[in-house]
């Protein structure tokens, strides 16, 4: 055991102590930070304008709410006298003393379309904003001269479906509803967390055999430890380098919501609302339970990508090889996505119980409620099975793989293998 | 320590990769104390034979012993093993890559530590201790991978072609290290195709050739016994006509010698006497033992490089 660790140690430091871990590592959330701190300042940037903006209303109801609305928005805009001929301020536009100016007129006051003047058209977010602001304005307008104007405009909220659960009161209701929140948000995250490490770091255990394979250094290595000792240690070196890192994410971004904590409290009007977000963390079953799958997930595909890996001579081959093992992870996730998406098929649960396919997709269903815990449960036995069927698999594999320099096996060769070594 | 009953014991061991055997019929007893050559020309089978006593490859016939046993683990890691291909961890630092495999092999950290430090110093590798192993040569990296096989103070070196690829000094060195371990006990085999490094070091050789076992022999009563009655004599002034004379069968120039071969039971005496009778004048009078090489050609054919048929299976 004391030379499996020594393995472990040496997986985990050599790799850890790489550029490239570093990079992808550190690398990922900049990047992400600073696309979005570029997007946010490019955008800013356009909105910035020497020149003027101008506001006729050829209505006469409009013209100062909408100026005050654009206003809040961030537009300083000049309400121009009424009676302003508008050739004048085409002519002021043509001159380039004015940006553009923007047009109410009646058809704005009954259906809040109007026109914006100018030589250029107006980005993106400008033209959200505008609309978005003189909208607001028209229905505030339409609405006050209606009787029932404060019901309508609830409906403009768009309405919602309230879901009652039968037999619950009310608070349990709402406990059972923020459960469903927060079995969604952990299932979403584990599931993508889930994904990444069997991908990313399945496929890095199945390199870390080929280099020792195509090297040679196995030769040496084997002749002190026992194969399985050392595709163990392998596995448990790759998979905590692969932890690190999403603890590391996972910190990186729990510092960001500390510090962007202050800035939501100063803008959240509603205190109640932010006191509920700490409902919504994941509680220790879902986390023991993303855990659980974890380790019945990595094992099950490192220890064969680690099979692949010993079975091939080169990375050319090995990326053929792994084609079945990488469809395996990718196709469980898709389904994943359709069912995030609202697709409520309840025969997806069956092929959740697939061991190759729980990991990814049992695991949002079981912390989002959406599965019996006896599938749960039954997915877990199965899985731990598999596990065990595939490492005695992979495990005599390797064990073969590892030491032999001729061409990959054919599929008969391969049982050969297994039932030989 | 188990330094009495024989160490290795190939019986009747034979291998085959697909149509080629590689090691056939293959018999050999190391006994401990002693330095051991396997030799023969590339190809001819000492790799996997190596491969076989480590348990690498499993024989097809026969069986194989390590320390009176099979060759499993627990008795395997008495053994240090320097395999042909000269695999290391690139990109690990010098001293992390010793460290490592010291600890594999059961040596505690701080202690695979010291001696991984003593022998780069010995190999004169000491400013290389914190560099990646990519940065060595060739030749450096052939040295750190020896010391990681002699780390763990195994009992018997099993050390395949641990010479090729070093430079004459370094060749020097690590003769000079295998002699060392051999005064401390240690059991040494090692596999080569350079027969005068065969003849400065080992006590007892094997010879190999076309997967065969052509000879196996303490080397000095080898020598004794292919000694085959040939005489280099040089003479002052001009040769007497040696072809002629009736006890020798076959005459050879070689340089200013001449190397007279004796019929069979003509003694070195009657040799001499002739000589004397002729009254030439002798500068040189020599009885020749037969060179290593010799021996291996009468028995098995020129060591040809390239005598070896295609491989499978990366054996040699």
């Amino acid at each position: 055991m004391k030379q499996v660790w020594s393995v472990i140690r040496r997986e985990y430091v050599e790799r850890v102590k790489t550029r490239a871990f570093i990079l992808s590592t550190l690398g990922m959330p900049l990047l992400i930070i600073g696309i979005m701190a570029v997007v946010g300042f490019v955008a800013v940037l356009s909105e910035q304008s020497e020149r003027q903006i101008a506001l006729i209303d050829l209505n006469g109801q409009l013209g100062e709410r909408v100026q005050q609305a654009l206003d809040r928005a961030g537009y300083d805009v000049e309400l121009a006298a009424p009676g302003t001929d508008t050739e004048d301020l085409d002519q002021q536009v043509l001159d380039e003393e004015l940006e553009a100016y923007i047009l109410l007129d009646d058809t704005t006051a009954s259906e809040a379309v109007f026109a914006y003047r100018s030589k250029e058209p107006p980005g993106g977010v400008r033209s959200q904003l505008m609309r978005a602001a003189i909208v607001e304005e028209v229905v505030d307008l339409r609405l006050g001269e209606m009787e029932d104007g404060e019901s309508v405009r609830r409906l403009f909220q768009g309405g919602s479906l309230e879901y009652e659960p039968v037999g619950l009161d009310e608070e349990e209701a709402e406990e059972a509803e923020a459960e469903r929140i927060t079995g969604m948000i952990t299932g979403i995250a584990g599931g993508i967390i889930l994904y990444i490490m069997m991908l990313a770091y399945g496929a890095q255990t199945l390199q870390s055999v080929l280099e020792e394979k195509q090297s040679r250094v196995v030769e040496l290595v084997i002749s002190s430890l026992r194969p399985w000792q050392l595709m163990l240690g392998k596995i448990v070196g790759v998979g905590a380098v692969g932890l690190t890192q999403v603890a590391i994410w996972i910190g990186c971004v729990a510092l960001l919501a500390s510090l962007a904590l202050p800035t939501l409290i100063a803008a959240a009007s509603d205190f109640e609302e932010l006191a509920q977000f700490r409902q919504y963390l994941p509680g220790p079953g879902a986390v023991l339970l993303l855990v659980v799958f974890f380790l019945l997930g990595y094992f099950l595909y490192s220890s064969l990508f680690a099979a692949v890996g010993a079975m091939c001579r080169n990375l050319q081959e090995a990326g053929q090889t792994q084609a079945p093992l990488i469809f395996l992870i990718i196709i469980p996730f898709m389904l994943q996505m359709m069912t995030f998406q609202g697709n409520n098929m309840q025969w997806m649960n069956w092929v959740a119980l697939f061991p190759f396919f729980s990991p990814i997709m049992m695991y949002p269903r079981a912390v989002m409620g959406d599965v019996p815990a006896w599938m749960v449960a039954v997915s877990i036995v199965l899985m731990a099975l598999t596990v065990w069927g595939s490492a005695w698999v992979a495990g005599r594999i390797y064990k073969v793989g590892i030491l032999s320099q001729g061409s990959r096996p054919s599929p008969r060769e391969l049982l050969r293998w297994i039932r030989e070594a | 320590m188990t330094q009495n009953g024989t160490v290795v014991r190939l019986s009747g061991v034979r291998k085959t990769f697909g149509a080629h055997t590689a090691v056939d019929d293959f018999d050999l007893a190391i006994e401990p104390g002693t330095i051991y050559g396997l030799l023969g020309p590339n190809g001819s089978g000492k790799t996997t034979t190596i491969r076989m006593m480590m348990g690498i490859l499993l024989p097809d016939g026969g069986s194989v012993e390590l320390f009176g046993g099979a060759p499993d683990f627990a008795r395997r890691s008495r053994v240090g093993y320097l395999p042909e291909e000269r695999g290391v961890y690139e990109k690990m630092k010098v001293l992390d890559q010793l460290v490592f495999f010291g600890e594999i092999r059961g040596v505690a950290r701080p202690l695979a530590r010291t001696r991984a430090e003593e022998w780069l110093e010995r190999l004169g590798l000491s400013e290389w201790t914190s560099k990646k192993v990519q940065a060595l040569s060739k030749g450096m990296q052939q040295k750190v991978q020896f010391i990681s096989t002699v780390l763990h103070d195994p009992e018997l070196l099993i050390l395949d072609e641990p010479f090729s690829g070093l430079d004459p000094i370094n060749q020097d060195v690590l003769e000079e290290i295998v002699l060392e371990e051999r005064e401390r006990g240690k059991t040494i085999l090692f596999s080569t195709h350079l027969m005068e490094q065969a003849e400065r070091l080992c006590e007892r050789v094997c010879l190999i050739s076309r997967a065969r076992k052509v000879l196996d022999d303490d080397l000095k009563e080898l020598k004794r016994r292919e000694r085959t009655g040939v005489v280099a004599v040089e003479f002052e002034g001009e040769a007497p006509p040696v072809a002629t004379w009736p006890g020798v069968s076959e005459v050879e120039e070689a340089g200013d010698a001449l190397h007279l071969t004796l019929r069979d039971g003509v003694p070195t005496d009657e040799l001499l006497a002739k000589v004397a009778a002729e009254g030439a004048s002798l500068r040189r009078f020599e009885l020749l033992e037969p060179r290593l090489h010799e021996i291996f050609v009468r028995h098995a054919g020129e060591p040809a490089e390239d005598n070896a048929p295609p491989q499978t299976g990366g054996a040699s």
